[in-house]
């Protein structure tokens, strides 16, 4: 469980969350403080008060895929291979094994066409493509995405889902402003000015947010 | 008003990674939509229509086109001032109006940089939306915006009653009315048509309309409320 206990941090304040394992989507309007509360679960920001706990332990002593929404700030090195390679190289892998673990991720990745590519020449939605397999190469245990799929197209987006379903990662926290997306997690999370106003599943949280737009359209026209 | 397209070929690198794509045709007033795969060369074809990029062959022709505007795919690329004041005033609008509209009073002094994804489109698309051009040709632009400010930009771009408005996007669910549909397969621009006969024949049509058709409820347009009228038909 990643507990979440008398946080502050700017104007984000949760006195206590629990997110169990699994796929946790995060919505809520722009500026609510979604990209805030993904930070603070990287260990990339650290609580003004209070505590974020990945079972017994600090983000930063955690194993954390991260990829930012904005597609550039991801990007550190030249071509694909040598991004999706550079957190194995950071944490002093084999040459043999990280060529080895890269080319498995590429071809789970769906991107092997891309790997000799230059990131500069990459679209959009081909960067986070990238960035996303820099966060599962070394297997982490918790994957953090920011609005990924705002970059992707509709199979693309599909294809995501599949792939994080494939990695195993223990953990998946995403924010999305697709609700179709939101609908097929375990649990979400909708925040409102720093607050968590709703969490639990899916059919829960959607079922409050009826009349607002952030009701899924597809359930809409079900109804 | 017209943009004509004729053999334009828009490509880039020079290298393994090369790809092209090839557009003809003619876009008039109304607001057009262009979906296709990410890494299809949406962007690309954008910027060439907004003359930022020079055609590797073929012709872009505007007849009585007098003004251009390219909103860009990421809005950090079009950011001029160093606090959102200034972002606002390069854009030559009121600041104090946009910033209550975007609900972002009290952060005038911010660098735009410090905003989030979502509030940095918000800000950059009220700037852009307060004026009008003959030609507005918009590269993703619900990337990032939440439910509500995607259906008020929808209702924005539907009240634009002339001119030419070209939307590049992959959003599956939330758009405006729009009038005519191309997309981009197998590296060429195709243009399926006026909506709503465009549907049946739109290749990267959002599952929810699929499904929609495929239940023999054509609806009349894409914006949610079309949507939602076609499903609760008898």
């Amino acid at each position: 469980m990643i507990a979440i206990r008398s946080l502050r941090y700017r104007h984000l304040a949760i006195d206590a969350l629990d997110i169990p394992p699994g796929l946790t989507s995060v919505i809520g309007p722009n500026g609510s403080g979604k990209t805030t509360l993904l930070r603070l679960c990287t260990g990339i920001e650290l609580p003004e008060s209070g505590s974020v706990l990945i079972g017994d332990r600090s983000p930063r002593d955690a194993e954390i895929g991260w990829v930012n929404e904005f597609p550039d700030r991801n990007i550190l090195f030249e071509t694909v291979m040598d991004e999706v390679a550079s957190p194995l190289r950071f944490r002093r892998v084999s040459c043999t094994e990280t060529g080895e673990r890269v080319d498995r991720c590429l071809e789970l990745c769906g991107i092997r066409h891309l790997q000799d590519r230059s990131i500069r020449e990459l679209s959009g939605g081909e960067k986070i493509q990238v960035a996303v397999a820099a966060a599962l190469v070394h297997t982490p245990s918790v994957l953090i995405l920011d609005e990924c799929d705002s970059h992707l197209d509709a199979a693309r987006t599909a294809a995501l889902g599949h792939l994080i379903q494939r990695s195993g990662t223990e953990y998946v926290i995403q924010c999305t402003q697709q609700m179709e997306v939101a609908a097929q997690s375990d649990q979400v999370l909708f925040l409102d000015e720093g607050v968590v106003r709703l969490s639990g599943p899916p059919q829960e949280v959607f079922s409050r947010l009826s009349g607002t737009p952030y009701y899924p359209l597809s359930w809409r026209c079900r109804a | 008003m017209r943009l004509l397209l004729k053999g334009v070929v828009a490509s880039r690198g020079e290298g393994a990674g090369d790809w092209s794509v090839l557009a003809d045709g003619i876009f008039s007033e109304g607001i057009h939509l262009v979906s296709g795969d990410v890494g299809s060369g949406k962007t690309t074809l954008a910027q060439v229509l907004a003359g930022l990029l020079v055609p590797a062959s073929g012709t872009v022709a505007r007849d009585g086109i007098l003004s251009v505007m390219l909103s860009f795919q990421f809005p950090e690329y079009q950011v001029t001032g160093l606090t959102i004041r200034e972002e606002c005033e390069s854009w030559g609008v009121d600041s104090g109006e946009v910033l209550s509209a975007t609900r972002l009073t009290g952060k005038e002094a911010f660098s735009p940089l410090r905003l989030s994804r979502g509030e940095l489109k918000r800000l950059h698309l009220a700037c852009l939306l307060s004026h009008t051009y003959d030609l507005l040709i918009l590269d993703e632009p619900f990337s990032s915006l939440d439910c509500s400010e995607k259906e008020r930009v929808c209702r924005q771009l539907s009240e634009r009653k002339t001119g030419i408005t070209i939307l590049f996007t992959h959003e599956q669910q939330t758009f405006p009315r729009v009038d005519y549909i191309w997309e981009i397969v197998n590296g060429r621009l195709v243009c399926r048509g006026r909506v709503p006969d465009a549907l049946p024949l739109w290749q990267h049509a959002p599952e929810l309309v699929r499904n929609l058709l495929a239940a023999g409820k054509c609806p009349k347009n894409i914006a949610p409320g079309d949507l939602v009228e076609a499903a609760c038909r008898m």
